[in-house]
């Protein structure tokens, strides 16, 4: 167990050590430079630019930009090019206000496509199944961006309540509960919008599985018995069905520092998916490549959470 | 059976959580109409935040919208365009000319002394006006901070004078220079070695000698000096007052090297900043510079709050050696001395202004400035109608079914930027101007303007803002004429093909016109173009290329045929980096390489006259000649229109106390922010006589 996990997290170090070469190189070779630098404006003489890419150290050979560029990060002077700020300050900002829409989202993911999909498997080919699988199909297809666009006017000409941004504007000297409540519906909408994709994903994986599982051996056993129906599938079909789940609960933890831009930028919610957005189109170098290197600590550690989730729930896998 | 109610319960528990925290939302009636607050309130939406809000460091538009309110500089531009004075309540320009004498002629200083006094006694042309002539003994100086264009300083560098003579005015009179030199002949400085006068490092010696002749060295110094007096009075939000001291140090804070100030090329021409006492502050210039006026709209730092100590302080209360301007917590949280002084800053959700009591011409009407970052335009577009913002800017689309809305009032105008089409004019065939008019006349304008902007453009002629009085109104733009296109180029020298298309000896015309991606009108056009351009039978194809690869690759490296770009203008007419022959390198922004030995010396003269009426005439001849050659094919400059809460009226409070409401009107120059400090939104919608 314990070779297992060292050796694990061994091979992990080297991946994440070419994925930071890899990542740097590509941004290295991307060209343009950093927005405080504007070559078309008058006002940028040839001796200003020339003296923000020392600044930037820009002009030092690569090995050496790619060795600061890594001190800096574990060290925290890592600054953003873009307005002189801590870049690991922008960053943890920008997460937690990202984090309670992801949290939502994932919640109502996870909650809502379980008994969707395990539902439409028991009623395989009846009239809710085959509703599910057209909604299914059809949030799988709309543009995120149009569906947002639908909802907001929808709910802004029907209800009248504002939904975009964190909060209502200028609700600031009211209450804690009420702040807290505004702080809640505002979320509603933009994690809604965030998860209909994944409901009409996971809930077609969740039925799939189950059908898998209903038709082996053990389950016809399980029948033979005559066991109750809700003994057979919610006992026997659902915990079998659940094990490949375990892989995509891992899968998952890389997306807290995604983000989505289209959905945060419709709703000015100052998430970090516009953060990388905005520091991409920026060339904000240093921003970009902290959250590639995040996101990249974030895949490898997913994945190797799902490893170990899995040695506990499937006693086959013994080492 | 457990797992089967969770499966149901807690889903429909989570829904109904969230649809219940709906309750306790208010609605955009009560944020709005009930709210009695939110009519002392101003609040304005933008689709990027502000980068840093610092005057000598940004160069961002948001960060600029929230400078100019936090911020306030010596001078501003009126509702005409003129100069309007804020911090300075008066100045004064004057000249100092210093003429280097030739210790190795056989003329004495006291000789030429006595040459000039007798001209000045004569009164002839300018030299009427001088007011002191006086001489000067020999002098050593050392140079002005001066680097290498690849930013190399030299280590000594000193300027060792002869005998000079110094000539004091009351006015810039730039043409004195040329008639001293030919009052003293042409005999005079023949044997003298100007570049002998400069010590400095023997490896820089040529480059920095070049770039000390570039700024000001020359036989004879030209110096204006513009004195500003001060107001009295005018206190930063922190409550300290306003003086030269804090002049000086925004002055000396943007040419530190350390805070890289994008701003550092305006205020180069920059000899010394003198505080004379706390109310007056002296500036001279190293060369004749007209624009630099318009510079010291810059809003003015407070000296004690980011000085040495100050930062010293601030690096030991973070726990640092040293801190620069740039790293300062100042630019999150900025000091000014404008109308409005800074309260809160969230970043990417809103920046919080409140105005400012203390402000000399009284506080604003608005007690709260609030700036939205709001990046879509849809999302603005529905708060603006929730009236949770008061003004929306119309997209083109969209003016003729906003405009006529009895909800808003709306404004428009020109901006101050045009679209055009550029050559590169070192390549074949644009070297030819036959060429290049006949391409001109192969394009209808009018149709881009029409279908592309939905109208919302005008046509222009040059490369001067339409609105300022440098525009040359007389210029008349190149007709849309294919048959004479067709003619020119036959005229050119090439013939039509069976196939259509234009050869000249075994050489198609034909080439690739390109623009930057991302730009949905630019791309329009390149379709548009292409098309009338194969048309007359100019085989042209087209490529959009990712923004900073066009930047850098392709105008930079000068690596194109053409291309469809646009500028931003500033009011000063100053085109010597977009026009001047000397700025066709690579990275230089005068990419299409136009060299025309009229258009520099205009360039140049315009740079040095300081007479605004002599400047439009220069700048109406420059404009003509540069419209003559067609080095672009100028587009149209876009029309903005921008609609706001029809409640919002300016108010005023005559001295006896009456309370007087006014519709707000644009400027000449359509501006209609420019009463903004008298703003207020009324609860009802009043009627208002339109007095303008």
């Amino acid at each position: 167990m314990f070779k297992f996990i060292s050796k694990n997290l061994y091979h992990r170090t080297i991946t994440l050590f070419f994925v930071s070469i890899v990542s740097f190189l590509v941004i290295y070779l991307a060209p343009g430079k950093p927005t405080q630098v504007d070559p078309l404006n008058p006002k940028f003489t040839p001796e200003l630019v020339e003296r923000m890419r020392k600044e930037f150290n820009l002009d030092k050979p690569i090995y050496i930009q790619y060795l600061v560029f890594y001190k800096d990060l574990f060290s925290g002077k890592l600054r953003s090019w873009k307005d002189n700020q801590s870049v690991m300050k922008k960053i943890k900002d920008r997460f937690l206000n990202s984090l309670p829409l992801f949290i939502l989202g994932t919640l109502i993911t996870w909650t809502i496509s379980f008994p969707i999909g395990i539902y439409s498997a028991i009623k395989r080919g009846g009239f809710v199944d085959k509703t599910v699988s057209f909604l299914s199909y059809f949030f799988i297809s709309i543009p995120g961006f149009f569906f947002a666009y639908i909802l907001i006017v929808f709910v802004v000409k029907v209800f009248e309540v504002p939904v975009i941004g964190m909060n209502t504007f200028g609700l600031e000297e009211t209450n804690a509960f009420t702040r807290f409540m505004d702080r809640v519906w505002h979320l509603v909408i933009p994690s809604f919008l965030g998860a209909t994709g994944g409901i009409a994903i996971l809930s077609r994986y969740v039925r799939s599985q189950m059908l898998e599982v209903l038709q082996n051996e053990y389950i016809r056993t399980a029948w033979a018995k005559g066991l109750a129906p809700d003994e057979v599938y919610y006992r026997h079909a659902l915990r079998n069905a659940l094990l490949p789940f375990i892989t995509m609960f891992g899968m998952i933890i890389p997306g807290l520092v995604g983000g989505s831009v289209i959905i945060e930028s419709i709703f000015s919610w100052p998430g970090l998916g516009r953060l990388a957005y905005e520091a991409i189109m920026a060339r904000d170098y240093p921003v970009v490549l902290t959250l590639n290197f995040i996101s990249a600590c974030l895949v490898l550690l997913g994945t190797f959470l799902s490893d170990i989730l899995y040695l506990f729930a499937d006693p086959r896998i013994r080492l | 059976m457990l797992v089967k109610r969770l499966l149901i319960l807690v889903p429909l528990v989570l829904i109904l959580f969230l649809a219940q925290s709906y309750l306790w939302i208010p609605t955009y009636e009560e944020q709005t109409k009930g709210n009695p607050s939110r009519l002392t309130q101003y609040i304005t939406g933008s689709i990027g935040d502000a980068a840093i809000l610092n005057p000598i460091l940004s160069s961002d538009s948001a960060s600029a919208e929230i400078e100019n309110l936090v911020f306030e500089g010596l001078l501003d531009r009126d509702k005409d365009l003129n100069l309007r004075p804020r911090v300075a309540e008066s100045w004064e320009i004057e000249e100092k000319i210093y003429v280097l004498l030739n210790p190795n002629s056989k003329k004495k200083p006291e000789d030429i002394l006595y040459i000039l006094e007798k001209a000045k006694k004569a009164r002839d042309s300018s030299f009427g006006s001088i007011k002191e002539i006086r001489l000067l003994p020999p002098e050593s100086v050392n140079c002005p901070p001066v680097s290498t264009r690849d930013g190399r300083r030299p280590n000594n560098c000193v300027i060792n004078y002869p005998n000079r003579i110094m000539i004091s005015l009351p006015k810039v009179e730039p043409d004195l220079s040329r008639e001293i030199k030919e009052l003293l002949g042409e005999e005079y400085y023949k044997d003298f070695d100007l570049d002998g006068i400069v010590s400095v490092d023997q490896e820089l010696r040529s480059e920095i000698l070049q770039r000390l002749k570039e700024e000001f060295l020359s036989t004879i110094e030209e110096n204006p000096v513009i004195t500003f007096y001060l107001r009295k009075g005018v206190y930063f939000h922190d409550g300290h007052p306003l003086t030269a001291e804090d002049v000086k140090f925004t002055y000396e804070a943007i040419m530190d090297p350390k805070n890289l100030s994008p701003r550092a090329a305006d205020f180069e021409p920059v000899k010394t900043v003198e505080v004379i006492d706390p109310h007056t502050v002296r500036i001279t210039y190293k060369r004749l510079y007209s624009p630099a006026i318009g510079t010291w709209g810059i809003g003015i730092l407070p000296k004690h709050l980011l000085d040495r100590k100050a930062l010293e302080e601030e690096a030991k209360r973070k726990g640092k050696e040293s801190i620069s301007i740039r790293e300062s917590n100042f630019n999150r949280r900025p000091i000014g001395s404008g109308p409005f002084k800074f309260v809160e800053w969230k970043a990417d959700q809103y920046i919080k202004l409140r105005r400012f009591e203390n402000y000399w011409e009284g506080p604003p009407n608005y007690q709260e400035y609030v700036f939205r970052v709001i990046p879509d335009p849809l999302t603005q577009e529905m708060e603006f109608y929730s009236g949770t913002i008061d003004s929306y800017s119309v997209l083109p689309h969209q003016v003729v079914r906003l405009k006529n809305d009895p909800n808003f009032q709306n404004f428009s105008g020109l901006s101050f930027g045009y679209t055009y089409v550029g050559y590169n004019l070192q390549r074949e065939p644009f070297n030819d101007i036959r060429v290049r008019k006949a391409l001109a006349m192969a394009i209808d304008v009018e149709k881009i303007i029409n279908y592309v902007v939905y109208g919302q453009g005008e046509r222009i002629t040059g490369p001067f803002p339409i609105q300022t009085p440098y525009y040359n109104h007389k210029v008349k733009p190149v007709p849309y004429d294919p048959k004479r296109a067709i003619e020119l180029l036959q005229e050119a020298g090439y013939e039509r093909q069976p196939d259509g298309f234009f050869k000249k000896g075994d050489k198609k015309l034909a080439f690739t016109l390109i623009t930057n991606s991302g730009n949905d009108i630019r791309k329009a056009i390149l379709a548009i173009v292409q098309d009338s351009w194969r048309t007359i039978g100019v085989d042209v194809r087209t490529d959009l290329v990712e923004w900073s690869v066009f930047v850098q690759e392709r105008v930079g490296k000068r690596d194109f045929d053409a291309l469809i770009l646009g500028w931003m203008m500033g009011v000063e007419p100053d085109l010597y980096q977009i026009w001047h022959s000397s700025q066709t390198g690579p990275f230089q922004l005068n990419f299409v390489g136009f060299k025309n030995p009229l258009a520099d010396e205009l360039i140049l003269k315009i740079r040095k006259e300081y007479n605004e009426a002599k400047r439009v005439e220069y700048c109406h001849k420059l404009h003509e000649v540069i419209a003559e050659q067609q080095p672009y094919i100028f587009l149209y400059c876009p029309k903005w229109t921008a609609l706001l809460d029809s409640r919002i009226v300016i108010m005023e409070t005559s001295e006896d106390g009456k309370i007087e409401y006014r519709k707000i009107t644009p400027s000449k120059t359509g501006n209609y922010m420019y009463d903004f400090n008298k703003w207020i939104k009324l609860r009802e919608k009043i009627l208002l006589l339109d007095k303008g």
